[in-house]
């Protein structure tokens, strides 16, 4: 295995999902925005609330989030929903590639959307709210990375999803990032939610991560490290989803469930 | 050497209610370095065994040797020295013709581009170049196909129905590129089709499968040496003669009516005709006679029965 054979197959899926986003008006809309949009209601809540900074903060930071996991999400779960929608499974699983091309080759591409998003959010929320969202660079790096890892992570779950379900899967890829929104705090400290759902919160990377951007406005943290917190709890889940998508894999394998995307 | 070895291979396709047995035991062998066709009715069992075979599904049991690899343990490896077309065309709807090769090749981990401009020159796609896949006509969707196929020199191909729905002129073209490709490049072709022109023209060796298991295997010649019926005669008479007549005629094996036509298909031509004729001129003034060798579709015919 040539490692430099591995990096083309990889970016084999960055290069697509690249062209066809910018080909498709749907998808520059879904960087664009919806997430503006998201900032520009929320900020106007804030603003009618009359927030102090620290929470006005607080609340913008949620919606600059979700909107990032939201986009660079959905390009990991786009590597086989393009597929599926273009009937060419077949194609793309009959070529040597590993489960790990497609999802970082994806996951890349989510990222340059993400941090387009960001950027655009973060320009946004300084000219219309007055409210700066910036961190020092290095803590504002690592909280994104974070973000992009539970984005891979969902990603990863909606592939796997739809090798297991099929076509009526492809709803989870936009409904798990707003689940994952609920359980992990993204408008609200997660010290609010009722007791099983807390804990199960503290299972969610992104809780963790979005504490720690939180904890430079001077909110609370429930774990002493929830930077290190989150990026554990983070790769363990990546191996043991990419574990299950592989099984789902086989499955599919099995089942007739690739070909059948073909029909 | 085999290209392709399947032992007793079974597919079952599972759902929570129902189970379906789509391969039961098959037993093949595909040469390396020709064109081998799979025949059969729909919904026989060639396009799951294709899919078997190029390791997108996995077989309920038996094994299956492609290249001298296990299909389920070396699939990887595998994966990089075959390729496979189907005849329903579907590439990324977006990606231009140029795109989707380059794409494709990219997942190869081939980064040499001339192999993509090769491929359009060879596949005449050279005006459609920048022209989206859904903007493509049928006939240069199904081109980009093929030439998807050949992207990673695949030492073996399976072309699953390449020509279906195309116009003839079209389809002629295809199987002159499938020819040469094959030609130039030593490629083992494993062709599923319902044209039997088309595997009379191209197929060195054809096995037959019906209801999931090989019914008949060989060359055009062994398949029709198979049956014992060797000939058809095609009678145009003026009158309706009772079918029943020939039932117990010597040498008679089948006999087919359309209209005021009567075709029989008898062993041998020389011994049958004049019987056969001098019964029907009973009946009726003869208009025409047409005597021919039985081809792969009446061999087809019989064995899909």
């Amino acid at each position: 295995m040539s490692l430099r054979s591995e990096v083309y197959k990889t970016l084999g899926f960055t290069y697509r999902n690249f062209i066809i986003t910018k080909r498709n008006f749907f998808t520059i809309f879904e960087t664009l925005f919806w997430p503006v949009i998201g900032l520009i209601s929320v900020g106007l809540m804030g603003v009618y609330l009359e927030l102090n900074e620290e929470r006005f903060a607080f609340i913008l930071i949620g919606a600059v989030t979700l909107s990032v996991l939201q986009v660079s999400q959905l390009d990991v779960a786009y590597v086989l929903l393009f597929d599926i929608w273009s009937k060419s499974v077949r194609y793309t699983f009959a070529t040597p590639i590993s489960a790990w091309n497609m999802i970082l080759g994806a996951w890349f591409f989510g990222i340059f959307r993400g941090l387009i998003a960001f950027s655009i959010l973060f320009i946004a929320g300084e000219a219309l709210f007055r409210v700066n969202i910036l961190i020092p660079i290095p803590w504002l790096l690592l909280f994104l990375l974070g973000v992009f890892l539970s984005a891979m992570i969902i990603g990863v779950i909606t592939c796997s999803l739809l090798l297991i379900f099929g076509y009526r899967a492809e709803i989870f890829a936009w409904t798990l990032s707003a689940i994952f929104m609920l359980i992990c705090g993204i408008y609200y400290p997660v010290s609010m939610l009722p007791e099983p759902m807390r804990a199960f919160s503290y299972a969610i990377p992104l809780t963790h991560f979005l504490e720690f951007y939180r904890s430079f406005y001077g909110f609370e943290t429930s774990f002493e490290n929830p930077l290190l917190i989150g990026y554990l709890i983070s790769l363990l889940a990546l191996v043991v989803l990419v574990a299950l998508y592989l099984w789902a894999f086989e499955r599919a394998r099995r089942r007739g469930t690739i070909t059948q995307f073909s029909e | 050497m085999d290209a392709v070895k399947c032992d007793d291979v079974w597919m079952i396709y599972r759902s929570l209610f129902s189970k379906k047995v789509a391969l039961k035991g098959v037993n093949l062998r595909i040469p390396k370095g020709e064109i081998f066709g799979l025949l059969g009715p729909n919904g026989a069992g060639k396009t799951t065994l294709v899919s078997i075979m190029a390791t997108l599904l996995r077989q309920t049991r038996g094994k299956v040797e492609v290249l001298g690899m296990d299909s389920v343990r070396d699939a990887k490896e595998i994966r990089k020295r075959i390729n496979i077309a189907s005849g329903n065309p579907n590439l990324i709807w977006s990606l231009t013709v140029y795109e989707n090769l380059r794409y494709y090749a990219m997942l190869y981990g081939i980064r040499d581009r001339r192999i993509v401009e090769d491929l359009i020159r060879d596949f005449e796609l050279e005006e459609f170049r920048k022209v989206e896949f859904n903007k493509l006509s049928t006939g240069n969707k199904q081109k980009l196909i093929l030439a998807r196929a050949f992207i990673n020199d695949p030492e073996l191909v399976f072309l699953d129905e390449p020509t279906k729905g195309l116009d003839p002129p079209i389809a002629r073209r295809l199987r002159e590129k499938i020819v040469a490709m094959q030609r130039d490049r030593g490629t083992t072709v494993v062709l599923t089709t319902h044209y039997m022109s088309e595997a009379e023209m191209l197929c060195k060796k054809i096995a037959f499968i019906n209801h999931g298991e090989i019914v008949a295997e060989g060359t055009k010649e062994d398949l029709k040496k198979m049956l014992k019926m060797r000939d058809k005669i095609t009678i145009e008479i003026d009158a309706e003669i009772p079918e029943q007549k020939f039932q117990s005629f010597e040498g008679v094996f089948m006999v087919e009516k359309d209209g005021n036509s009567y075709t029989f298909y008898v062993d041998s031509v020389e011994k049958r005709l004049w019987d056969i004729a001098k019964e029907v001129a009973n009946h009726g003034r003869i208009k025409n006679v047409v005597v021919r060798e039985i081809d792969l579709e009446d061999v087809f015919n019989e064995l899909a029965k």
